[in-house]
């Protein structure tokens, strides 16, 4: 398939960006509508640990995750709702185990659908197998295995395809603990971007041979990780103006999925999401206050601003007071996605959303970026070089910087050490240079010689 | 610049930014200058560590041996004071992460220059073997506490990613160890810890096995009889210390490092 790129976006003002509602909806599984008007909880688990030890017991432990999700929904009298399956490596590795699982899961909503009429669809997040002990191997032998997991997926009973894809992880983990903002951007605006246009032309091809939705990625691998360290408030790990460089730099990276055929939701974990709706119009998964069972994240109400399905992240499958926990966490979306359904059918959408991004926006200088009217800045920062991936990528870090510059001269009250690490990295992308070619040879002189793990053949380079 | 639709609102009614309200009051550099070594030969070394500068490290360390120093008496003499200035600012919190990596890079690469010059290798804390759970390539955790346990003068048998449960036994067999660490981002995969702990228990092994990572939790770490859960990454150094001043009681590891 070819790729696209956005080179404009796709609302014509931040404002018009709401919960529930995106420029190009996506229809998929049964009945289900996503970003046509209203909102959709989706849920998602990890099995038990022990549930592991063998395909037979994977399969059992999904099918009871899959009945007390669907159970609980109908007792609460949810519309709508979504299922998404992160694959354990046993089941990307072994594709007929994740297909046997997509399938078994399907059977069970298939009933409920049938018996209630609950709109839903099944979502399949294959897991990023592509690589060995010591390497990355994204274009090895383990890519046909990799494939073959959606597709086996697909034909099974999954409506939804995503990934949290790792290209550029080996120069980005090495560069985030280093304060090398010319890794952070190679890792994942340059190498990430570039492995992503593969493999997404190969799923969007499997989604569309199979009837089934190629909804895109997230830089999990990445920003995810730069936000995972730099934790609280009081964590010392990364600086968390750091961490927003990164993740607004992942917006280019995660637009690659729509311009190479993915059309959403894209998927939960990644915060860069209201930035990339911003460009695509495509509906996105989100997750904030409700994935605390996860992680914490500083962006609890604010990451609903412009959600259409609303998730709880992960949480491992075993019992609490009021259910399982895929029932516990799942009524909680259930009961957030109903508040934003009334806000939508009367009309105050907007005044929800501006109340969800107040509550967050000066908590952190990520939330503040990723406040609508600031994440669609970084979207035009983006389109405004859409052709070039690297120009793109950086353009987002220095709008980044900008905005958070502007913010800490108002209501944003910066740390010192924050304040510091955002001017070195001011001067850090400011001293880049503008011309793509010659960063990337820069970069592969630098990164062969420090980063042990790093191979370019990985890249075709 | 298109009109703003957000809410005003006063901040401070809101929420509390405890990292600004907090700050010390200090910069890092006015804090570690209060605690470098004075020795004129010493000094450049220990402040090029804590500036992660390598170059300048090893430019100080040919001057303090041209100056008449014993090369393996730099190590615990110019790196591991440079690097100890560095740890404890950041566990006061005064510097953070990337700080201590840069350091260990640089106190790494000084120790290398000084093995090169006098052909052995330094004595270190104790032997520490680490991995990531079979299964698991997810590594950024497992490098942080490398880095760190590194840093602190231990020597660390790192045996990668995804490592295949009896690779974990055959290193305790071959490098007697003082703990064993492993960290895991999935659930699936930790599963790995507990089969890891009963061979080492069959085979009379009662070395602390210290697990943390992004799904590992508290409980799951204190099913097995050698586990002691490791919040953060910087704990490893601190459960190394602590066995090596009281020993591996495993209930005493349990005591001083599970908070919840």
């Amino acid at each position: 398939m070819a790729v696209t790129r956005f080179t404009k976006m796709a609302y014509a003002k931040a404002d018009d960006m709401v919960f529930g509602k995106a420029v190009k909806p996506v229809k998929a599984g049964l009945g289900l509508e996503i970003g046509a008007g209203y909102t959709t909880p989706e849920v998602n688990y990890a099995p038990r640990p022990e549930a592991g030890a063998s395909k037979e017991k994977l399969i059992k432990e999904y099918e009871r995750i899959t009945t007390d999700i669907m159970a609980r929904m109908v007792q609460i009298g949810a519309p709508s709702v979504v299922l998404e399956t992160e694959h354990v490596q046993q089941m990307t590795n072994n594709p007929s185990w994740g297909a046997e699982v997509a399938h078994a899961q399907k059977t069970i909503m298939e009933n409920y659908h049938d018996e209630y009429g609950i709109k839903c669809a099944l979502r399949h997040t294959p897991g990023d197998i592509r690589e060995d002990r010591d390497f990355l191997k994204l274009r090895g032998d383990k890519y046909p295995i990799f494939l073959e997991s959606f597709e086996q997926c697909a034909e099974s009973g999954a409506d939804l395809l995503a990934v949290e894809s790792m290209g550029g992880k080996e120069v980005f983990d090495y560069a985030i603990l280093r304060n090398d903002m010319a890794g952070i951007l190679f890792g994942i605006g340059v190498l990430g971007s570039m492995d992503m246009e593969m493999i997404w032309q190969d799923i969007a091809a499997i989604a569309k041979k199979t009837g089934t939705v190629a909804t895109g990625d997230t830089d999990c691998a990445q920003a995810n990780t730069a936000m995972f360290i730099a934790g609280g408030l009081l964590d010392k790990n990364l600086a968390h103006t750091t961490a927003i460089i990164a993740r607004a730099i992942s917006a280019a990276r995660t637009l690659v999925g729509y311009e190479a055929g993915a059309v959403g939701p894209g998927k939960d974990c990644g915060y860069e999401n209201t930035i990339v709706k911003s460009i695509s119009g495509v509906p996105m998964a989100q997750e904030g206050k409700t994935s605390t069972c996860a992680h914490s994240d500083l962006m609890g109400n604010i990451v609903m601003q412009c959600c259409d399905l609303w998730s709880n992240e992960s949480v491992e499958y075993h019992g609490e007071f009021g259910g399982t926990t895929v029932q516990c966490w799942g009524e909680t979306l259930a009961y957030d996605c109903s508040l934003m359904n009334v806000a939508l059918q009367s009309g105050n959408e907007k005044v929800l959303r501006d109340m969800f991004v107040a509550s967050d926006m000066y908590r952190d200088p990520q939330g503040y970026v990723l406040a609508y009217p600031h994440a669609y800045r970084v979207g035009q920062a983006i389109v405004k070089d859409g052709n070039d991936i690297y120009l793109r990528a950086k353009n987002a870090a220095l709008e980044t910087i900008k905005i958070v510059e502007e913010g800490a001269r108002g209501k944003l009250s910066l740390s010192r050490f924050e304040a510091k690490a955002l001017a070195d990295s001011k001067a850090a992308f400011e001293a880049l240079t503008d011309d793509k070619d010659k960063f990337m040879s820069d970069c592969l002189t630098k990164y062969k010689k420090e980063v042990k793990v790093f191979l370019p053949e990985n890249y075709g380079l | 610049m298109e009109v703003r639709h957000l809410i005003d609102i006063d901040p401070s009614g809101i929420l509390v930014r405890y990292n600004v309200q907090l700050e010390k009051e200090m910069t890092p550099e006015d804090a570690a200058e209060e605690l470098y070594p004075k020795d004129p030969t010493i000094y450049p070394i220990a402040k090029s560590i804590f500036e992660g500068e390598e170059d300048d490290v090893v430019e100080g360390l040919k001057k303090a041996i041209a100056a008449g120093k014993d090369p393996m008496g730099l190590i615990n003499g110019a790196l591991m004071p440079g690097m100890g200035v560095v740890s404890r600012l950041y566990d006061e919190g005064v510097i953070f992460l990337p700080n201590v990596m840069m350091s260990a890079d640089a106190m790494l690469e000084g120790i290398e220059f000084l093995k090169k010059k006098v052909g052995k290798a330094p004595e270190s804390k104790g032997k520490i073997v680490c991995h990531v759970a079979e299964g698991d390539v997810h590594d950024i955790g497992k490098s942080i506490v490398v880095a760190l346990l590194r840093a602190n003068g231990y020597d660390v048998i790192d045996l990668g990613r995804d490592v295949p449960v009896d690779e974990v036994i055959e290193a305790v067999e071959k490098e007697k160890p003082l703990m064993v660490t492993g960290t895991a981002l999935m659930t699936t995969t930790m599963y790995a810890f507990k089969e890891i702990n009963d061979k080492l228990m069959e085979k009379g092994y009662r070395i602390p096995f210290a697990c943390g990572g992004g799904a590992v939790n508290q409980d799951f770490v204190s099913q097995y009889e050698l586990g002691v859960y490791g919040e953060e990454a910087s704990d490893a150094p601190k459960m190394a210390d602590f066995i090596k001043a009281n020993g591996n009681n495993i209930v005493k590891l349990r005591d001083k490092f599970h908070k919840h």
